[in-house]
């Protein structure tokens, strides 16, 4: 499957907590190339996308950390708000759906990382119409 | 004559005739405590006489003793008999105020280790078996209590002591050791001991553990089983009582079987002090019977119980206790709601998703009191509706167990303050708390 790895952390709210981890990580020089939280009152969801994603999680596991490692889709378009438009539109109009979607820049393109109900599935869309997806990177 | 049991008569007497054994022996025990300084006021303030008891009921008549009481009469003020009939003492350590003494008279010291000398029948022990005790031998009655009970049963007994494991290892392989007798925290370590010297714990003679004077859990017993390759039994005992000796689980291992010729048992809600209606959780509140020294009426174990239902397929007659659940001291009353943080765990623990740690805030919002139940996740995950729907599951099934809708609130790991190691389980914020 062509998916990338994600790192879902759980986050209570709370003071300082966001800090501490972006400090486990900064003292091995694991550079963040994305980050999304999601949150209710209570806690919340922190994903990650970062340079070394298996090291980052061992770290984190170690340092107290409660991780989740899992797959999702990134998709790389022309970063533009057209191109981003079309290539939702194509996604959802193959029948999948999003449960999330964050974006971050890379080399000059947009990357999406999207979470959709049914990966397998989306991967098949995607494929079919043509979107580039990156496998891989570590 | 069976050799099931070490005192057949007393140990399967019908309910009707041992409750009558019962009113003998307080009536006795009245007449004892007429000569101790603290018990004689109150005896008379109430009119207690032995001849005005007529049965088990009028146990109710009597106020109940706690431990602050003994703290106050330091060192002898409960003493029934004169001091040249003590003779011993045990104490508690006394790390909150005075420290505790109990005192025995060569009577009690005997019938105390016939009490627990029955309690090791009961597991199975038998003269033949060969009994090391763990248990320091100073104040604390596990050393003592144990050394005399386990030589009246006329076995072959290794007052090893606390501590120094290696030896403990080198006694067990040299005499060929059959029973332990240790607190089940030293039942692990003990084994660890074993397996560093390259020795499983389960190949060696030990059939039978007696564990006891520490709370644990039965998966944690049957751990202990399992690498012992033994049985461990559930041994009950205080100080206050006499010592180890004041219940005991059978081969059924299902409930603790007290001694009720020797006590009468009431189990009380710790705040009305009424019993509470059988086979719900209460304090134990225990009269001793057959002491002379210092006997107690009504005395306010602190410990959480109930009374398991039903006849017991051993044949005793003498009610069951469950394994106990906490202290009332734990207690905590929310929205009229007598709770027990025992309870809160119990559900937690039925989670696979949650961790262990958990935290208990009350306090008072507007002219209420909330409940907010913090708990430590046990992994992450990346699905937000499954975190959900475990708050409000949890929250569901808390309701059915304590009657009151509790806030869930899911934490890391870590999260949860810690003291000394141990997890602080109650947090009152209330006002007029």
């Amino acid at each position: 499957m062509k998916t990338i790895k994600q790192l879902s952390i759980f986050l209570e709210n709370k003071n300082g907590k966001l800090g501490n981890i972006l400090n486990v990580l900064k003292a091995e020089n694991i550079e963040i190339q994305a980050a999304s939280v999601a949150d209710t009152t209570d806690y919340g969801i922190l994903r990650l996308i970062t340079s070394e994603q298996m090291k980052a999680s061992r770290l984190l596991q170690a340092n107290g950390i409660l991780v989740n490692v899992n797959e999702v889709l990134a998709i790389e378009i022309e970063a533009n708000t057209s191109t981003f438009a079309s290539a939702v539109d194509s996604i959802t109009d193959g029948g999948v759906s999003i449960n999330y979607l964050y974006t971050f820049h890379k080399d000059g393109k947009l990357v999406l990382i999207i979470r959709p109900a049914d990966i397998e599935q989306a991967e098949k869309v995607i494929t079919e119409k043509g979107l580039t997806l990156i496998q891989g990177w570590e | 004559m069976s050799n099931k049991y070490w005192n057949e008569e007393i140990e399967t007497m019908p309910r009707k005739q041992l409750e009558q054994f019962q009113v003998e022996r307080l009536k006795k025990t009245v007449e004892i405590a007429m000569g101790s300084n603290f018990y004689a006021p109150i005896l008379k303030e109430r009119n207690i006489t032995p001849e005005n008891i007529k049965s088990v009921e009028d146990i109710r008549r009597f106020p109940f003793t706690t431990k602050n009481d003994l703290r106050e009469n330091y060192p002898f003020g409960l003493a029934s008999v004169p001091l040249k009939k003590v003779v011993r003492l045990h104490s508690s350590s006394g790390t909150t105020g005075n420290p505790t003494v109990i005192l025995h008279s060569q009577r009690d010291i005997e019938q105390w280790a016939d009490a627990m000398a029955r309690s090791m029948y009961t597991i199975g022990l038998r003269s033949s078996d060969i009994i090391q005790n763990t248990s320091g031998y100073g104040m604390f009655t596990g050393g003592l209590g144990i050394q005399y009970a386990s030589e009246r049963l006329g076995a072959l007994t290794v007052p090893a002591g606390a501590g120094n494991s290696k030896r403990h290892v080198k006694f067990i392989m040299d005499f060929g050791t059959t029973a332990l007798h240790c607190i089940p925290s030293y039942a692990t370590r003990l084994a660890a001991a074993f397996q560093e010297e390259g020795i499983n714990p389960a190949d060696t003679t030990v059939h039978t553990l007696i564990i006891g004077a520490e709370p644990h859990s039965d998966a944690q017993r049957k751990r202990i089983e399992e690498i012992w390759g033994a049985k461990a039994y559930n041994n009950f005992g205080m100080s206050e009582m006499c010592g180890p000796g004041v219940a005991i689980e059978c081969q059924e291992q299902n409930g603790l079987h007290i001694w009720e010729d020797n006590y009468i048992v009431e189990i009380v809600d710790p705040v009305t002090l009424e019993p509470v209606p059988d086979g719900e959780i209460g304090e134990l509140v225990l009269t001793t019977l057959n002491r002379e020294a210092m006997p107690l009426f009504r005395y306010r174990t602190r410990d959480l119980t109930r009374f398991l239902p039903g006849d017991c397929p051993c044949g005793r007659t003498h009610r069951r206790l469950a394994r106990f659940q906490g202290r009332s001291d734990d207690m905590i009353i929310v929205k009229g709601v007598n709770i027990f943080p025992i309870q809160i765990e119990k559900i937690l623990m039925q989670f696979p998703e949650l961790a262990s740690d958990y935290l208990i805030t009350i306090e008072t919002v507007g002219d209420n009191d909330e409940m907010t139940i913090e708990v430590e996740l046990a992994q992450s995950t990346d699905d937000f509706a499954l975190l959900q729907n475990l708050t409000k599951e949890i929250a569901r099934r808390l309701k059915d167990e304590i009657l009151l809708t509790p806030r869930v609130k899911l934490v890391g790991k870590g999260v949860i303050p810690q003291t000394d190691g141990k997890a602080v389980r109650v947090k009152d914020l209330r006002q007029n708390h």
